[in-house]
């Protein structure tokens, strides 16, 4: 089974995210900041991150850019999913090490076509 | 007589800062040592005459450490001139500055009420969201009035997401006839209304 962890520090976000991925199949694990992001990508493989941008403690972009400088999570892609739907947003998802980027509110088909491809597949 | 600025040299070492005046800790705010500016925004802590000098180093302060002693200042103010020299960081692309402006507005409830309708009006989206945010962990009698104020006719999904997101927590049976309305004002979108439905079922109506 495909593991994806969730970081976000809006709780009907992941509820949401989660419920909808784990009709899917995957396994999912929640995290509601960068930190506990970081913490939690450490402590197990995940097969993708889904990521908030706005976050207290260690935003989105700041954990994109500390998962890219470890080597044993740097390959793991991620999605980011922000309120923000200008291009320089975008890019600046990109930059931070984002290799998908979607805009809030997600609609349901388009977080599960991106985890299937992100994750190689199905769940 | 001429007046004779304090020369950050000729004051108390940091460590000190009880010796500061309230005159020589403003002078040592902009110096270039981070521990003299730490030690002066601890000093400064809670003195509501400081507060213009506090907020304009923590406009321009780039050490964190010394950024986060004048955001522990800058709560204890409990001034308005705080609040009103801070909000419009709101607006600003540092998530890092604006977060931490958003916890100290959080601190100063008095002191932010009388902006909050007009924050929660604002033309950027973006500020409203975050005046949201703001409602999060602000000790004020109205902040549900405000978040029902929001679901029920900001136009944004995203700013009315985050104040479902905040009713589920903090709202009463006050908040269910807005909430309700929720899935026919945001027909597709099917994260809001999955989102009011939650917010339903925490505050305990079922859904």
């Amino acid at each position: 089974m495909k593991s994806i962890l969730i970081i976000d520090d809006a709780s009907t976000v992941r509820l949401y995210h989660r419920s909808l991925l784990e009709e899917a199949g995957f396994h999912v694990d929640e995290a509601v900041n960068g930190i506990e992001g970081v913490e939690k990508a450490l402590s197990r493989t995940y097969d993708l991150f889904v990521v908030d941008v706005n976050m207290p403690k260690m935003d989105g972009y700041a954990f994109l850019r500390e998962i890219r400088r470890r080597k044993e999570i740097h390959q793991s892609p991620a999605v980011m999913v922000s309120t923000e739907a200008e291009e320089k947003d975008r890019q600046r998802a990109f930059a931070a090490g984002a290799n998908f980027y979607l805009v809030k509110p997600t609609k349901p088909n388009e977080l599960l076509e991106v985890a299937a491809l992100m994750t190689g597949g199905r769940a | 007589m001429p007046l004779r600025k304090t020369r950050a040299e000729d004051l108390p070492q940091a460590g000190s800062q009880a010796a500061l005046s309230a005159d020589e800790a403003i002078a040592l705010l902009g110096g270039p040592d981070a521990a003299g500016r730490q030690a002066a925004a601890r000093r400064l802590a809670g003195n509501a005459a400081a507060a213009e000098a506090l907020c304009a180093r923590f406009a321009v302060e780039t050490d964190i450490p010394t950024r986060e002693a004048i955001a522990v200042a800058l709560m204890r103010t409990q001034s308005a001139v705080t609040v009103e020299r801070l909000l419009p960081f709101l607006s600003s692309e540092d998530a890092a500055l604006r977060n931490t402006v958003i916890e100290i507005l959080q601190a100063l409830p008095a002191e932010v009420a009388p902006h909050m309708e007009r924050l929660l009006d604002h033309p950027d989206s973006d500020v409203r969201i975050f005046a949201v945010n703001v409602l999060e962990a602000l000790r004020h009698p109205k902040v549900e009035e405000w978040l029902i104020a929001v679901v029920s006719a900001d136009r944004h999904p995203n700013v009315v997401a985050t104040a479902l997101d905040l009713l589920g927590e903090v709202g009463t049976e006050a908040a269910i006839p807005a909430l309700s309305r929720i899935a026919a004002r945001f027909a597709d979108e099917p994260f809001l209304k999955f989102a009011a439905g939650n917010a339903m079922k925490r505050i305990g109506a079922g859904s």
